[in-house]
Order: structure tokens, then C-alpha cells, then sequence
């Protein structure tokens, strides 16, 4: 039953990734973008039809600034969209390990994501204790009782007990 | 390596978005439960790169890569975890990929840019020393 919960395969990083590529394609259209801009200003203040349609751009056009200022920035902008946790951080974590010798990119990449998986599962492992309780806000007790009931989590039985 | 024991924390703000992604809306977290959040994603980082290092250590690698990941993930009654993974992976590749070829063009930008960015600089040198 709630061990099923944990494996659920309904992550939403979809969407993400989809925006991903949103903006990968916004930023290669970026001059043609606002080129359009331009047009569809001018439109605007021919202003014959104050329709959405002229107002979406001018929402836009903020984050469109933003991507200009810098491509170096953006760059790194990048990084950090496709992991929301530091890659650093999480390299530094595996250097803990005394046997490790390199880790590829590719791998602390993994592992990122990896445990990006693992906190949205055990919260949602969690929460079906809290829901039980008819309670809104997951406490201690709820994320203990999913660890101590999915076989999967056993490693870590004691380690949070410091 | 690491100089501070807070830097193998990681990140409160980021932690706190990814349970509330994965909660219904209107619900919440505690403090010591997000706290307890956070300790066992660091023991999972630990725990999979132990065992990673162990698979790759069996096949006499030295490095280990993603691959080792995956199938450690597998082992580990992880595996609904793998098939997202392998996707986020090549989205992954093809970006590492494209900033090397994006890389390759603004060496070539750069090295015309340096040339302009030198020459201004030549320009101040000379300008402070008409100043002094």
C-alpha cells in the first residue's frame, strides 16, 4: 500500500524539462523575438485592438531583458535550471565516501536528480501518515513512521537519530 | 576539500521546494520534519555513492559514471528512479554538448574580442600617463 506510493512514477519534472526547452527556444529566437516585439508595439499603439495579444509581449519582455543581459550569466543560469540542487554540494557529499576515487560529471548529475527523487518521494511517503492523522503539516513522526514502513528506506533506520 | 561541516548541508530553500512540489496544495511542513528530510537526502547521496563506488570497484573501474548510478539505483529497490533519470540524462548530454560547441564559437569571439579589449586598455594606459 504505501510502499507503492514511493515508486510512483508520476514525477513532475516533466514540465520542467519542458520549459527547459521552452526556453532553450526562446533564447535562440531571442532576436527575432524582438523583432516581433517591436511590430506588435507599434500595433499596440496604432491602436485599433488592445487585444491579449499585445499585452503578452510587453509581460515578457522583462525576462526577456534578463536573458539578454548576459550571456555568460545565462549560461550558468542554465546549469541551475536542470538540477535544483547544487551539483557542488552534492560532489562534496560523495567525496565523503574514503573508496571513491572520480566521479564523472555525468554521475554527480545523477545523483543530483537522484536525490532531488528521493525528497519528493519520502515527503509523499510522509504525507499519506500525515493525511491519516487529518492533519495538513507533516511532522517528524510522520516522515519516521515512512521510514521505518518502505524495506527500500531501512538504510536509514538510526541515521537521523543524532 | 570540505571546510566547513555546513557545506555538506544542502540547501534549506531548495529542500522546501522539492516537498512542496510533491505535496497537494494547502499542505505543509514542519521544521524538524524538513529537517529530517534533508538528513536522509544526504545519507541517500552517501548511501548510493558507497554503493556505486562498490559496483564499479567490482568491475575494476576507477571512475564511476552514470551507468553505475543507475544500476546501483536498480539494485536498490530504486528503480522507479531510473527511467526519469535516463531521460534527464540526455537532456543532460545534449547540453553539455551544446556549451562545448558554444564554448568552441566564443573562443572564436573572444580572441577578436580580446583584441578590441586590449587596445582600450592601452588607451587608458596612455591616458594616465598624460594624467601624470
Amino acid at each position: 500500500m504505501a510502499s507503492e506510493d514511493l515508486f510512483r512514477n508520476d514525477y513532475s519534472e516533466e514540465p520542467d524539462l519542458g520549459q527547459e526547452f521552452q526556453k532553450d527556444v526562446e533564447m535562440s529566437a531571442e532576436m527575432a523575438e524582438h523583432d516581433t516585439e517591436d511590430v506588435e508595439k507599434s500595433i499596440g499603439q496604432n491602436g485599433t485592438n488592445s487585444s491579449p495579444s499585445v499585452n503578452q509581449p510587453a509581460a515578457k519582455s522583462p525576462e526577456q531583458t534578463k536573458t539578454t543581459n548576459g550571456n555568460k550569466t545565462s549560461e550558468h543560469e542554465h546549469d541551475g535550471k536542470l538540477t535544483q540542487l547544487p551539483m557542488g554540494r552534492i560532489r562534496n557529499i560523495m567525496k565523503l565516501d574514503p573508496d571513491l576515487q572520480i566521479a564523472s560529471n555525468e554521475a554527480v548529475f545523477a545523483v543530483t536528480k537522484a536525490v532531488e527523487l528521493f525528497i519528493e518521494s519520502l515527503a509523499r511517503e510522509a504525507y499519506t501518515y500525515t493525511a491519516q492523522a487529518k492533519k495538513k503539516t507533516i511532522q517528524k513522526r510522520d516522515v519516521d513512521l515512512a521510514i521505518s514502513a518502505v524495506d527500500s528506506l531501512m538504510f536509514l533506520d538510526g541515521a537521523l537519530n543524532f | 576539500m570540505v571546510e566547513r561541516i555546513e557545506d555538506l548541508n544542502l540547501p534549506n530553500a531548495v529542500i522546501a521546494r522539492l516537498i512542496k512540489e510533491a505535496l497537494p496544495d494547502g499542505s505543509n511542513v514542519s521544521k524538524e520534519a524538513r529537517a529530517a528530510i534533508a538528513k536522509a537526502a544526504s545519507v541517500f547521496a552517501i548511501f548510493i555513492t558507497s554503493s556505486s563506488t562498490a559496483l564499479a570497484h567490482k568491475q575494476n573501474h576507477r571512475t564511476i559514471t552514470a551507468k553505475d548510478i543507475l544500476q546501483t539505483l536498480n539494485e536498490l529497490d530504486f528503480e522507479s528512479f531510473v527511467p526519469s533519470l535516463t531521460q534527464d540524462l540526455e537532456v543532460y548530454r545534449k547540453m553539455v554538448k551544446d556549451k562545448k560547441e558554444s564554448k568552441a564559437n566564443n573562443k572564436k569571439d573572444a580572441s577578436t574580442g580580446d583584441a578590441t579589449a586590449s587596445s582600450s586598455s592601452a588607451v587608458v594606459v596612455a591616458d594616465s600617463e598624460e594624467a601624470a
